[in-house]
């Protein structure tokens, strides 16, 4: 492990001077609502257990327009709106929304076309994590392969270590802001024994254990179980667990008009929870009720996601738990899977 | 890197009247850009997203046959996009991206005796396969050619300009038929899964390609596999609500597998080992 160690008074100049040159992306707390935005200055910077809405709006937006249409004389003119290439930092990451732009990175990236708009993004922005020392009671990212303390998706990662922090360098591309932690000093055995003690008492106290060995195969022979009419009554199909969650990524292609000449063509989040998802002009739609539905979520998670890209799309943030209107909680739902 | 999502700009040459109720109309569309056209290369079988600015997009297989220096599209009024579509005059400008998905698998194609089933109006993909067979500088590549075409009365039949010139071909069997018998119809009556088993010959090492609604498909595969059709040699390709047509925006799945990327064509084999859902 190489990192820097400083006083935690001295976070404020290092992400200030990071503002300087960068855009900065951080977790903030805006009326009562902890999200991740842009801030001027550290002072906004908001830690909480863990914000109510992911990083995964700073790289894939909940809607951004794709390109510009415009009518002129009998011809239309069309003009792509370009992320810009500017270098970003998104600071305080925990370590499973990490994992999860390393999940949504499979989706957006592999086969014949690209989804320029999150790649670009992705690809110009540092991710700085903030590793997860109290777990919430429904967290359970090590039920999924992950870590409160995971570095996977991450380029630098910061410990508190209670007086101080320690900044860890993860990634070659975290190298590139060197230049602004050069004047802190290098962490020492100590310092290092010391995170590697947090680390250890974090991940104990991880209250929930799923074993959820060969759920992919158990899945294979579970699209018709009478599991799925059971666990869906309750669902209201309000589409939240979706929304929260930093491994949803499906999207709807929409229009908006501006003048009867001029409008945009933008993408916006979708949720499989909804029937319009999937209604077709026929009228016809292959998951008419909630049982499908919610059995599409499970599945593309567990099943099908695993199938296409060797990974479960699930981090084990808990937001799908915690958030649910129902109480619907899908560490019970994965014990009544692997129960079968 | 290329975006996917940016609509090539084309022209609509052309709008032919398809049916009697004129719901479904053929667009013609020429490319503002030609050096696109170039490179939009597509196979038979495969569809593209037809763009509506200010109105939204929609997935629409390819009419026309690659051997056509044109691109075609036949569109049924259903919804808001082909609703402002068929509202579309001569000369109007739409985006179309593409073109997507796996198309026919013209390699197979070619080595066995093909049967197509068509009902109504999912014949347009079907009908950019027969025109691309029958072209002069293929014909000879492949084999038998056996079109059986259903639609609910004469006046729904699609591609009736087509159907005349392909009757006056004997390198081609088109039986067209309709549901029930109509004034003034003196070909065949009755349903498309009928009609094969009096014409299907030397079925296991035959083709048979069934595109319709999806009642039609679910009557029509028993009957092709007890007329001894192998499962991997029956052919269907699927319909699905599509948004991206690139595997990504996540709706058009069935288990593992991408309608829009995947297919839309698959084999009843490959059907079989996928989850009902569709």
């Amino acid at each position: 492990m190489k990192g820097r160690i400083f006083d935690k008074a001295r976070l404020s100049e290092f992400i200030d001077d990071l503002i300087k040159k960068r855009k900065i992306y951080a977790p903030i707390n805006k009326d009562g609502l902890t999200c991740f935005s842009e801030i001027k200055s550290s002072s906004e910077i908001y830690f909480d257990f863990q914000s109510k809405l992911s990083s995964k709006e700073i790289l894939f937006p909940r809607c951004e327009t794709l390109f510009t249409y415009k009518r002129v004389d009998g011809d239309v003119k069309l003009e792509e709106i370009k992320v810009k290439d500017e270098e970003s930092v998104l600071f305080g990451v925990p370590p499973c929304e990490a994992r999860g732009f390393i999940l949504i990175d499979k989706a957006f990236s592999s086969g014949e076309f690209q989804d320029v708009y999150y790649l670009r993004r992705r690809e110009n922005t540092i991710i700085i994590g903030k590793s997860c020392q109290y777990p919430r009671n429904t967290c359970f990212c090590t039920s999924v392969g992950g870590s409160p303390f995971g570095r996977e998706g991450v380029d630098l990662l910061l410990h508190d270590l209670g007086e101080k922090y320690l900044l860890e360098l993860v990634s070659k591309k975290g190298e590139k802001l060197i230049d602004y932690i050069q004047k802190y000093e290098n962490a020492t055995e100590t310092d290092i024994k010391m995170v590697q003690r947090i680390e250890k008492v974090a991940k104990e106290s991880m209250k929930t254990r799923l074993e959820l060995k060969n759920i992919e195969e158990k899945l294979d022979n579970m699209f018709e179980d009478p599991l799925w009419k059971i666990i869906y009554q309750k669902c209201v199909g309000c589409g939240v667990c979706t929304y929260l969650c930093p491994t949803c990524y499906c999207f709807d292609v929409v229009n908006e008009q501006i003048t009867p000449s001029e409008g945009k063509r933008i993408r916006i989040w979708d949720s499989c929870q909804f029937p319009l998802f999937t209604l077709q002009g026929s009228g016809e739609n292959p998951r008419p009720t909630g049982k499908e539905r919610m059995r599409q979520r499970m599945m593309h998670k567990f099943n099908y996601y695993p199938k296409n890209y060797d990974d479960i799309a699930c981090v084990g943030c808990g937001r799908c738990i915690r958030e649910c209107p129902v109480n619907l909680d899908i560490r019970e739902v994965l014990k009544k899977i692997m129960a079968q | 890197m290329l975006n996917p999502y940016i609509p090539n700009l084309t022209v609509i040459k052309k709008i032919t009247q398809e049916n009697d109720l004129n719901d479904i109309k053929t667009f013609k569309l020429a490319f503002n850009n030609p050096s696109k056209f170039r490179d939009f290369k597509y196979r038979c079988g495969q569809f593209a997203e037809l763009s509506l600015f200010g109105v939204g997009e929609c997935p629409i297989g390819i009419a026309s046959s690659p051997s056509d220096n044109f691109l075609e599209f036949t569109v049924k009024k259903v919804g808001m996009v082909t609703t402002a579509l068929h509202n579309c005059e001569e000369g109007e400008i739409i985006g179309v991206r593409g073109p997507y998905g796996n198309g026919w698998p013209s390699e197979r194609l070619e080595s066995h005796d093909i049967f197509i089933l068509g009902g109504g109006f999912a014949f347009t993909t079907l009908r950019s396969l027969i025109k691309y067979i029958l072209h002069e500088e293929n014909r000879a590549k492949f084999s038998k050619l056996c079109v059986i075409y259903g639609a609910r009365d004469p006046g729904e039949l699609l591609y009736k300009y087509d159907l005349r010139t392909w009757a006056t071909r004997d390198d081609i069997q088109v039986i067209p038929t309709i549901d029930r018998a109509s004034n003034g119809w003196v070909g065949r009556v009755g349903f498309p899964n009928q009609i094969i088993k009096e014409v299907a010959s030397d079925t296991e090492n035959s083709l048979a390609i069934i595109c319709g609604p999806p009642i039609m498909i679910r009557f029509t595969i028993p009957i092709l596999v007890k007329l001894g059709f192998p499962p991997k040699n029956i052919l269907t390709s699927l319909e699905m609500r599509m948004k991206c047509g690139i595997g990504t925006c996540g709706r058009c799945n069935i288990g593992n597998k991408f309608v829009c990327k995947d297919g839309p064509v698959f084999s009843y084999k490959e059907l079989q080992n996928m989850p009902k859902e569709h």
